[in-house]
């Protein structure tokens, strides 16, 4: 197992290069698409100032000079003003508004998930458990969120947007996430499937004979793969988070990746494409820690035995 | 009013403000078709722009809603001057943005100068850019206001929202400022844009006492959940109910359906530059090929034969109760496909297997229209294909996006498009000279698919020339006749908008166009 190291290191990597990558995406898409946000304002044929307004949102010299302008304000904290999304707001707070909205109903369902799969760990949640989980897990998010949403409207209708509302639309969200597109079903029948696998493992049986606890010897084996479920569990509801966040308008950043995309407000995607690719990151660098932590102890030499 | 009693007026006006909140204290909350795209009046686009923008800003005249007379809160007199090409306005004394400053002349100033700097990106500014020549500060509160040329109407030239000098660096304004999220008036409300609404906080003034402390705006999603929204007093009123839904606004006790004259006319322009459509006698077979009663009762619902119809028919780019749409000339109401046959005989068009083919090639028309349309006529696109496939041609279909139609259809680069269905709105002021003359420079700057014809441009010129407002009637009179005759456009209908409101809400008279130019008159609650 020499070696074992390069796959978390590699990880770090992407880690490292995902921010920065994934700016210069959004910006070659931007100019691969026809086009310009600033002739939606103004069209350049029937209105003068188009080029003064195409050079204040940068878009008169290419997308390298947009990505390296953009990159070089993102780094001091700048991401300019929405062009259209909400206009003239600066990005950034924007951003301070979406951030934690995401987080609590990413972090939130992602806690539900995580629970899933320690249940299906323990044996606390059952094949029963599971097949009801799947069961419901077979609806999509959008269906499960328009539903929620149109109850909502109905209960709540011109105050859809008070904070009563809000927090039902967050509850809701959640809920959505958890349950749709088998996110919770998923976890649980992963952690099962995973730990009955590595319970038919002769060590284990030896381990059981000795009188030991079956857990206790299968988790370092199964942690880097219990580790590497738990983030693309994360991704996943990253991903779903766009969906919910849309159908039920919560104010998150895939609402603004979403509204900004259809607005051609690229200041704002660029910004929210990059907190994902930042979220992404910080989850393959906690793999990535994990796997070495893990690595680190599994394969330190027991005590009593000589190198 | 002399500075001595400034402070009592002031005194007074918060007396006012607070009485206002304690006898109302309501907030009124309503649907509009979407949220506004932005408060600032430079970069107005759409009507919920317009609408939003009323209830925060004063435009220097304004027709009165009741008489038709060109009247102003903020003017106290004005003159022509320099023989035509010039007016003289006074404002009134003790005019207050919403920050507390004092407007005067000198924010008129900016404002004509705002919009005559070609770094300002807007195109309302360029619109104003063949009206305005520039504006001189004679006085705290007079200004010159010089014109291009003399106008028959310049009152109406100044219909422009007036921007505070104070809340901007310069005149090259920017659409991207918090100006367009925060804006800073003299209007009725203090208007403040979120994520999912905006909101209008009353603000008494010299020339402004709404009675309703509040206003909420908010998107309206599902035209039934509107509806039964209003049924249920979660909200009280909805700017725009489609058509399929009024009967059940009609028949509820605590609502009421009210007029708003929008002036919207329905079109189908044709592009006359594609040499199967070049040919005007191809473009009448298409006039005629359409049914015009069946498409309304399609996909307005207007039943055949229907005492006051929502969906009235035109002839020409006017609504009927325009005084510039000309009476003699006939709408086409119903089909009339022996004559459309005869007509693409004589063009040159022969029917092969059911199709018709120009140049031993079948016609393929490329019809696009205005997606949002749907939502007050569905499945017109359809409708419209279905019934050009049964006179003959082949067809493709495609909605267009607002931005898209912004971008490409109103600058004339949507050259692809063989018919393109669409809607204009207009105020009181009737202005079509941008849509039919040629295009050229500042001039038929909404001219979509290139049309150019001396007749129509004589007309437009005529109506320039025009001093009087019988003789620019006169000029599009004619102007209607030659459109009609050579069809750049195919004229569907005038379609009224209707808003619902409850009946809790009184004195709600609903503006031409503007809708809340008289906002101060409402009430509701208290």
């Amino acid at each position: 197992m020499a070696g074992w190291w390069l796959r978390p290191l590699l990880r770090l990597g992407a880690a490292a290069t995902l921010p920065l990558v994934v700016p210069a995406l959004v910006a070659a898409v931007v100019w691969a698409l026809p086009g310009d946000p600033a002739e939606i304002i103004c069209p350049r044929s029937t209105c003068t100032g188009g080029a003064e307004l195409a050079a204040r949102w940068r878009l008169d010299a290419g997308p390298w000079a947009f990505y390296q302008a953009w990159l070089g304000d993102a780094l001091g904290g700048e991401f300019g003003r929405s062009w259209r999304v909400l206009q003239g707001v600066p990005v950034a707070e924007l951003l301070t508004e979406a951030v934690p909205n995401t987080l609590v109903l990413v972090g939130a369902a992602g806690l539900l998930v995580t629970l899933a799969g320690l249940g299906g760990l323990t044996g606390a949640l059952g094949a029963r458990a599971e097949a009801l989980a799947r069961a419901v897990g077979v609806a999509p998010a959008v269906l499960l969120g328009l539903l929620a949403a149109a109850s909502i409207e109905l209960r709540y209708g011109a105050d859809a947007f008070g904070p009563d509302a809000a927090s039902w639309r967050l509850v809701a969200g959640v809920a959505v996430l958890v349950l749709a597109d088998g996110a919770f079903g998923g976890a649980l029948a992963g952690a099962r499937a995973a730990t009955a696998a590595e319970r038919a493992a002769r060590y284990v049986g030896v381990a059981v004979l000795r009188g030991e606890a079956p857990l206790d010897n299968m988790l370092p084996n199964l942690a880097p793969a219990l580790v590497g479920q738990l983030r693309a569990r994360l991704v996943q509801l990253l991903s779903g988070a766009v969906v919910v966040e849309v159908v039920l308008r919560l104010d998150g950043v895939g609402d603004l990746l979403w509204t900004g995309t259809l607005l051609q407000d690229f200041g704002v995607v660029i910004a929210a494409a990059t907190v994902f690719a930042v979220f992404s990151a910080v989850l393959l660098a906690a793999q990535a820690v994990a796997e070495l932590i893990i690595g680190g102890v599994v394969r330190r030499v027991p005590e009593g035995l000589a190198s | 009013m002399t500075a001595p009693f400034r402070p009592i007026r002031a005194w007074l006006v918060g007396v006012a403000a607070v009485a206002s909140l304690l006898l109302t204290g309501a907030q009124l909350s309503f649907y509009e078709e979407s949220l506004p795209g932005t408060l600032n009046p430079l970069y107005a686009q759409s009507m919920v722009d317009f609408r939003a923008q009323e209830l925060v800003f004063d435009r220097i005249f304004y027709h009165d809603p009741v008489d038709n007379q060109i009247v102003s809160r903020v003017v106290e007199r004005s003159e022509l001057a320099e023989g035509g090409k010039a007016y003289r306005v006074t404002l009134k004394d003790g005019l207050r943005w919403h920050d507390g400053k004092a407007v005067g002349a000198a924010d008129l100033c900016f404002t004509v100068e705002a919009m005559l700097d070609p770094k300002t990106p807007s195109r309302i500014a360029q619109g104003y850019r063949t009206v305005l020549a520039g504006c001189e500060v004679e006085s705290e509160r007079v200004a010159l206001v010089m014109f291009t040329r003399v106008f028959h109407n310049p009152k109406e030239r100044l219909g422009f929202a007036l921007l505070p000098k104070g809340a901007f660096t310069g005149t090259a304004i920017a659409p991207d400022t918090d100006f367009s999220v925060h804006p800073i008036g003299s209007g009725p409300y203090k208007g403040g844009k979120g994520k999912r609404g905006v909101t209008f906080e009353a603000y008494a003034n010299g020339h402004h006492a709404a009675r309703v402390n509040q206003l909420s705006l908010q998107e309206g999603g599902d035209p039934i959940v509107q509806v039964n929204t209003l049924k249920q007093k979660s909200a009280q009123g909805i700017v725009a109910v489609a058509p399929p839904l009024r009967p059940d606004v009609s028949a509820a006790d605590d609502l009421q359906l009210k007029s708003y004259d929008l002036r919207s006319w329905w079109f189908i322009a044709v592009n006359t530059k594609r040499p199967a459509l070049a040919d005007k006698r191809v473009r009448q077979a298409l006039d005629r090929t359409l049914d015009r009663t069946e498409l309304r009762t399609l996909t307005i619902g207007v039943k055949p034969g229907e005492q006051n119809s929502p969906c009235e028919f035109i002839s020409g780019p006017f609504v009927q109760s325009s005084p510039f749409y000309n009476r003699a000339v006939p709408t086409r109401d119903k089909s009339d496909r022996a004559t459309a046959s005869r007509l693409l005989t004589e063009a040159g068009y022969k029917l092969v297997g059911g199709l018709w083919q120009h140049n031993g090639q079948p016609v393929k028309l490329n019809i696009g229209m205005l997606a949002p349309l749907d939502k007050e006529a569905p499945e017109l696109l359809q409708q419209i294909s279905n019934q050009l496939g049964a006179g003959g041609f082949d067809r493709v279909e495609t909605r267009i996006s607002v931005d898209d139609w912004n971008r490409r259809v109103v600058t004339g680069q949507a050259t692809e498009f063989d018919l393109l269905v669409g809607k204009w709105s207009f105020g009181v002021v009737e202005e079509v000279n941008q849509l039919f003359e040629t295009r050229t420079g500042a001039k038929g700057a909404f001219n979509i698919f290139g049309y150019s014809s001396p007749e129509a441009d004589a007309a437009v010129a005529a109506y320039n020339a025009a001093r009087t407002d019988t003789a620019a009637a006169d000029a599009y009179h004619k102007l209607h006749a030659v459109l009609a005759d050579q069809l750049p456009y195919l004229f569907l209908w005038k379609l009224d908008t209707k808003s619902a409101w409850r009946t809790e809400v009184r004195g709600n008279t609903i503006s031409p166009y503007f809708y809340w130019t008289e906002v101060d008159g409402w009430t509701f609650g208290g």
